[in-house]
């Protein structure tokens, strides 16, 4: 069983409720694809047992062979390769690793080279339960390779929780891809609201089977619940906004370790979304 | 020279845009520039009246002809984004434009088309002109929309002579927000006193650094965790970064977003503070 925790807008509670959910459980896997800011690592300390790379390629040009004939160029549709008169300019961050420079380059000029855009970390948070992240270098332009690199390596897990970044980009859907349920975690504010439908849009596009959690419910109005109703779509649980969980979570701490409600809420999202087998 | 100001986070629901709808009504020759644009929220404060919407075409994308079509596969080797199915079917969320299948298809059964990735619109506010657009869900290319969102913005500067623009950021740190603070005048980051708050932080002020803009920061909701807060002016401090306007947590602020009020314009006390006017004043220069 994958499901997916995402939210459209940022600061809902995805990372909150992702790593409460996970702790909750007894066993499984847990990662988190916000590589652009991470944060579920800051909740979950457990033992760091490995750190991979992740690379994109880039193209390299043999001077050498290389006739300055412009064809990389006019094929290039990122302006990632620009032949100069006496020099081809490579512009690594544009490079999107299609491949096609070295394609149409009539004397092989072209090779490619390996650049880190992230890292991904594998830790054991407890005997059955592994928690892995990515972390996107800073000025780099995607994280969808590490995004990718974390579902490969989780691909086979028998319960895996997929913490997504923000928004309904291409990063959200590479999160999201074969995941069996998602929950959006939703606010019950306008910006929650309108940001939660286009999350609602993508989701109905790509098939998917989903729930919705709002978060901090009693900030905000009943539009969210209007909604919900006329769309026919579920509403998991609503959990309450509350100064001393704010304090909490600002600590870096679990919420289920210092709260019965918020365990409480916990234990239901995991019994309607797993069924009994996975509940505590 | 135009007085560009972007406000950015890091991380999510800081309050990037009630605090960037806050700022808009102290300003009297604006252009609104929403570049937030998978989660563009700035309107539903705003209230603005759609003047021109158009469509905005990312790049091309293949569409193969059947008729002509061999099921060689080559198309499905050559793609290095999975975009093309075994079965040469086009998966267009993975497709990023690149026409290597194009390149290689032996018989001329793919061709690109423009795609179009989502809607920019040209609104009407009674705080001046607005920009703003919505990717469609699940693209990519987000970094081109928020570049022509912010061109748009710029040409409708120029021609009305307007001298500020204020642009709503998104999260993160990837191509929309590098395209959204690149040779701005100011940038404005709103954090909260959480551990990911501050965590966030620190990438963000990397990215900003890395790009030369002058940064500086709102800590909203500092009331949350005062321990959280003074951790994050510390680290700030050390960065040679000022804080420039501390917020407290609310529930206010809250209320008037729900009732579709710009928090600034409700008889909130923080509102008329000298700090809430030194921190405008800055902005304007």
């Amino acid at each position: 069983m994958k499901i997916a925790i995402l939210s459209g807008k940022g600061g809902t509670g995805k990372t909150t409720l992702s790593v409460n959910l996970f702790s909750f459980l007894n066993k499984g896997t847990l990662i988190d694809t916000d590589v652009e800011e991470p944060n579920g690592h800051l909740f979950l300390k457990g033992e760091l047992i490995k750190e991979e790379s992740v690379l994109k390629k880039y193209p390299h040009v043999n001077d050498d062979l290389c006739t300055y004939c412009g064809k990389c160029g006019d094929f290039c549709n990122f302006n990632a390769i620009i032949p100069a008169k006496k020099k081809v300019l490579v512009f690594q961050d544009l490079y999107h690793d299609c491949g096609g420079c070295s394609l149409v380059c009539p004397t092989n000029a072209i090779t490619y080279q390996d650049k880190e855009v992230g890292k991904i970390y594998y830790t054991q948070v407890s005997k059955n339960k592994l928690f892995l992240y990515g972390n996107l270098t800073v000025g780099e332009v995607s994280g969808v390779k590490i995004i990718e690199a974390l579902k490969e390596k989780t691909e086979n897990e028998e319960l895996l929780i997929i913490d997504s970044p923000p928004g309904t980009s291409c990063s959200t859907v590479s999160a999201i891809d074969g995941a069996d349920y998602c929950i959006i975690c939703a606010e019950a504010t306008p910006f929650g609201l309108s940001d939660m439908k286009m999350v609602v849009e993508l989701l109905r596009a790509e098939n998917q089977n989903f729930g919705v959690v709002v978060n901090k419910s009693n900030l905000g109005n009943d539009e969210i619940y209007h909604y919900l109703e006329e769309e026919h779509i579920e509403l998991l649980e609503k959990i309450k906004f509350d100064r001393e969980f704010a304090r909490i979570m600002a600590q870096g701490e679990l919420l289920i370790n210092h709260s019965e409600y918020f365990k409480e809420k916990m234990a239901n999202i995991a019994r309607k979304v797993l069924g009994e087998s996975y509940d505590q | 020279m135009i007085n560009e100001i972007v406000i950015i986070s890091g991380k999510g629901g800081t309050g990037k845009t009630s605090i960037t709808a806050s700022i808009i009504p102290f300003f009297e020759n604006l252009v609104l520039a929403d570049c937030d644009v998978d989660a563009p929220d700035l309107n539903i404060l705003i209230k603005g009246e759609i003047v021109e919407e158009r469509d905005f075409i990312g790049f091309q994308r293949p569409v193969i002809d059947y008729d002509k079509c061999t099921y060689c596969g080559k198309c499905y080797h050559s793609c290095n984004f999975n975009a093309i199915r075994e079965d040469i079917v086009i998966n267009t969320s993975a497709c990023e434009g690149c026409k290597v299948c194009e390149y290689v298809c032996p018989v001329n059964a793919i061709t690109m088309h423009d795609a179009v990735i989502g809607k920019i619109y040209h609104r009407k506010t009674i705080f001046g002109p607005m920009i703003d657009a919505r990717l469609n869900p699940g693209e990519e290319s987000s970094g081109k929309l928020v570049a022509e969102v912010r061109k748009l913005a710029r040409d409708v500067a120029y021609k009305e002579n307007r001298d500020t623009i204020i642009i709503d950021g998104s999260p993160g740190i990837a191509c929309n927000v590098i395209s959204a603070i690149t040779g701005v005048s100011k940038a404005i980051i709103v954090t909260e006193p959480t551990i990911s708050g501050l965590h966030d932080l620190k990438k963000v002020v990397h990215l900003v650094k890395m790009f030369s803009v002058e940064a500086k920061v709102i800590i909203n909701k500092y009331d949350l965790s005062l321990e959280k807060a003074e951790e994050i002016k510390n680290y700030l401090s050390l960065m040679e970064i000022e804080v420039v306007l501390e917020l407290p947590f609310d529930l206010a602020v809250v209320n008037s977003i729900s009732n579709l009020q710009i928090p600034s314009t409700t008889d909130i006390a923080f509102f008329s503070t000298k700090e809430w006017f030194d921190f405008i004043e800055y902005l304007r220069n």
